[in-house]
C-alpha cells in the first residue's frame, strides 16, 4: 500500500498513536528542538513548533538502508570512517552479506583471525546466488563491519584486514 | 500503486522520477556508481544504494546489481528513466521474472520499435506515413544501387540496430553509396553489434516534428500534440519547442489521430514519442521511441499534463487521464538543453560549478540536478539542464525565454548558454522558419537556405 498522506492518515490514527502524538508535543515543548519526525511500521508523524516552515530543508538527514536495523546504524556510522582506511576490504557487489556459509554453520572468519589471501570472508547472498568474498591480501582481521544479514552496496566497509 | 520505486538513472531525470514519485507518496531508492555519491537525486531520496564504480556498464547498465538493489530494498518498480537500460526489452523481462514492474512499454513493443527495420513496417501496417526506402535491410552492393535508384538520390544508409540519431550515412549521388554502405555497417557493428542496414530517402530540409503518446496497454490511447525538434547538433536536440510553429490545427489533428489509433490498435502501454520528418506539408515516419523522452516538458507545459506522474499511474494499472477531446494545448513552450560543453567547440567541460542561479518567474522551469558547488563527472552525458518556457504565445515565450537566458548563471565550467543567447535573437528563429540542418549550417557560419 502507498504510504498515505498525512491528513489520511490522520482518520486511521488509533489511540495509542494520539498518545505518541501527545508525547512528542510535549518533549517539543520541553527541549529546544522545534521539529521531531518519526517514523515505524508505515507511520510518518512530524510534529513542529512552526506551522509555517520559513526554510526548506535543503539535505534531509539520510537514513540508513531500511531493512537494517537499529542495531546497524552505529556500525554503518563507523564504518563510513573506515572506507579510508588502508586495510579495508570494501564490497565489490550490491546484496546481503552473510558471515557463514549457510544458517546455523561457523562464520567463515572472527576478529583475530588470520588469513590467507583469496581466503573467504563472507558471503554476499543476491537474487539466490552465492558469492564467496576473497581476501585481498594476508593478514589479521581486525574488525569486522556487517552485521550478519546485513544489505550492504557497491564500496561498502566489510572488513578490515591488516 | 507502487509502494516503492527504485530510480534506475542519474542527473535530471532521477530527479523529475524522485519528484514524481514523492508527488504520488511512494518511497523511493537512488541507486548511483561511486562518481554520483553526491547528487542531488541521491540526497533527497528515501534510500540509496551505490551499485558499482563511475563506468555506466558497471553501474547503470550492470542489471545484477539493479536487481540485487531491488531486492535488498524491497522496491516493487523500476523507472528506468530515459537513455541507459530504457528500451531495453530484455531488462524488462528480467524484471518481470523478479516479480518486478518495469514503468514504461511491454517488452514485445520495446523490441519492436527498438529494431527500426521492424519499425517501419509496423508503422506502414498501422497506416503510418513512412519515409520512401529499402524494403529491410540492404546486403550486396548491386541490391542496394538499384533501390537507391529507386527511391533517388540523395539516400541515407541507416543501421538497423540505431536509433537517436546514431549510425546514419549520406550518399549524395550513386559514386558516394558504396563508401557509405560499408562505412555505416562498419560503425553500426561496432556501436550496436549489428551491421544491418538499410536505405531512407534523404530529405532535403525537413523538419524534425514529434507526436507524445499515452497509451493504457488495453486498447485506449490518446496523443498530446507535437513537438517540433529540428534544431540538432549531430542529431542530437539542441532546442525544442511545441506547438510547431510549422503545423496548423488541422495537420496537427491528422498526424495525431493517425498516431494515436496506431497506439490503439497495439494497445500501446505508457508513454512513447512518434517521430516524423515533415517536409512540404506530408509527415515522414522515422522511429519510435518507447520511453520517456528528455524533451517531455515542452508537452507537459502546453499540456497541463505531469507525464512522468501518468506513467508511473499507468504503469499500475490506471486509466487515461484524459480523453482526447479533453486534451487542450495551451500556450507555447520552448525547451533549451544546456551542456557542459564550449559553447563554439562543443568540447565537454566537466568540473566542478562554483556559481549557480537558475532563473524563474512566471512561466520558467529549469529541470536540473545541478547546484552550487557540484562537480559534474567526466563519465556521464554533459547536461547540466533544461530550461524550459511558457508562454501565451510563441512571441511571449521567445521574451521570456531571452529574459531566462539572460538571467541564468552557471559559472566554473563552460556551458553552451551563450549559444541559446544568440540563438534566441536570430531572426530564422524568431520566424520559426528553421530545419534539421539550420544549426548545423549556423554554427559552420553558412547563411541557412
Amino acid at each position: 500500500m502507498a504510504r498515505q498522506p498525512d491528513d489520511k492518515a490522520a482518520a486511521k490514527f488509533s489511540s495509542e498513536d494520539s498518545a505518541l502524538i501527545r508525547e512528542l508535543a510535549l518533549l517539543l515543548d520541553e527541549t529546544s528542538l522545534s521539529e521531531i519526525e518519526i517514523e515505524r511500521a508505515g507511520l510518518r508523524v512530524r510534529v513542529a513548533r512552526n506551522i509555517n516552515i520559513a526554510t526548506s530543508v535543503p539535505v534531509p538527514v539520510q537514513p540508513a538502508l531500511a531493512p537494517a536495523t537499529a542495531a546497524a546504524a552505529p556500525v554503518v556510522a563507523a564504518a563510513m570512517d573506515l572506507s579510508k582506511h588502508p586495510g579495508v576490504v570494501p564490497s565489490p557487489m550490491v546484496g546481503t552479506a552473510y558471515w557463514a556459509p549457510e544458517p546455523g554453520a561457523k562464520p567463515f572468519i572472527e576478529v583475530g583471525t588470520k588469513v590467507s589471501q583469496g581466503q573467504t570472508l563472507l558471503i554476499i547472498e543476491a537474487m539466490k546466488t552465492m558469492n564467496q568474498i576473497p581476501s585481498p591480501r594476508a593478514g589479521t582481521v581486525t574488525q569486522i563491519l556487517v552485521e550478519d544479514g546485513q544489505p550492504v552496496e557497491f564500496g561498502e566497509p566489510l572488513v578490515i584486514i591488516e | 500503486m507502487f509502494d516503492k520505486i527504485l530510480i534506475a538513472n542519474r542527473g535530471e531525470i532521477a530527479l523529475r522520477i524522485l519528484r514524481a514519485c514523492k508527488e504520488l507518496g511512494i518511497a523511493t531508492v537512488a541507486v548511483h556508481s561511486t562518481a554520483d555519491a553526491d547528487a542531488m537525486h541521491v540526497r533527497l531520496a528515501d534510500e540509496s544504494v551505490c551499485i558499482g564504480p563511475p563506468p555506466s556498464k558497471d553501474s547503470y547498465l550492470n542489471v545484477p546489481a539493479l536487481l540485487a538493489a531491488c531486492e535488498i530494498t524491497g522496491a516493487d518498480a523500476v523507472h528506468p528513466g530515459y537513455g541507459f537500460l530504457s528500451e531495453n526489452a530484455r531488462f524488462a523481462e528480467i524484471l518481470a521474472e523478479h516479480n518486478l514492474h518495469f514503468i514504461g512499454p511491454k517488452a514485445g513493443h520495446i523490441r519492436l520499435m527498438g529494431d527500426k527495420i521492424e519499425a517501419k513496417k509496423t508503422a506502414r501496417k498501422l497506416g503510418i506515413p513512412v519515409v520512401p526506402g529499402s524494403d529491410g535491410a540492404v546486403a550486396p552492393d548491386q541490391d542496394a544501387m538499384a533501390i537507391a535508384k529507386s527511391i533517388g538520390f540523395p539516400v541515407l544508409v541507416k543501421a538497423a540496430a540505431g536509433g537517436g540519431g546514431r549510425g546514419m550515412k549520406v550518399a549524395h549521388t550513386e559514386a558516394d553509396l558504396a563508401l557509405a554502405l560499408t562505412t555505416a555497417a562498419n560503425e553500426a557493428k561496432a556501436a550496436f553489434g549489428d551491421a544491418s542496414v538499410y536505405l531512407e530517402k534523404y530529405l532535403q530540409k525537413p523538419r524534425h516534428i514529434e507526436i507524445q503518446v499515452l497509451g493504457d496497454g488495453r486498447g485506449g490511447a490518446i496523443h498530446l500534440g507535437e513537438r517540433d525538434c529540428s534544431l540538432q547538433r549531430r542529431h542530437q536536440k539542441v532546442w525544442e519547442e511545441g506547438p510547431s510553429p510549422a503545423i496548423d490545427a488541422a495537420s496537427r489533428a491528422r498526424i495525431g489521430m493517425t498516431v494515436a489509433k496506431a497506439m490503439q490498435e497495439l494497445k500501446y502501454l505508457g508513454v512513447g514519442t512518434v517521430e516524423f520528418l515533415y517536409e512540404d506539408g506530408e509527415f515522414y515516419f522515422i522511429e519510435m521511441n518507447t520511453r520517456i523522452q528528455v524533451e517531455h516538458p515542452v508537452t507537459e507545459m502546453i499540456t497541463g499534463l505531469d507525464l512522468v506522474l501518468e506513467q508511473i499511474r499507468i504503469a499500475a494499472g490506471g486509466d487515461l487521464p484524459l480523453t482526447q477531446n479533453e486534451v487542450t494545448i495551451t500556450g507555447h513552450s520552448i525547451e533549451c538543453r544546456v551542456n557542459a560543453e564550449n559553447p563554439v567547440t562543443f568540447r565537454p567541460s566537466p568540473g566542478k560549478i562554483q556559481q549557480y542561479h537558475p532563473p524563474g518567474g512566471l512561466g520558467v522551469r529549469i529541470d536540473s540536478a545541478v547546484y552550487q558547488g557540484y562537480v559534474i563527472p567526466p563519465y556521464y552525458d554533459s547536461l547540466v539542464g533544461k530550461l524550459i518556457v511558457h508562454g501565451k504565445s510563441r512571441g511571449e515565450c521567445l521574451m521570456r525565454l531571452r529574459r531566462a537566458l539572460d538571467e541564468m548563471v552557471v559559472d566554473g565550467i563552460e556551458t553552451t548558454l551563450p549559444l541559446f543567447r544568440a540563438l534566441v535573437r536570430e531572426p530564422a528563429i524568431i520566424d520559426g522558419d528553421y530545419h534539421i540542418h539550420w544549426l548545423e549550417q549556423y554554427l559552420a557560419g553558412q547563411q541557412p537556405a
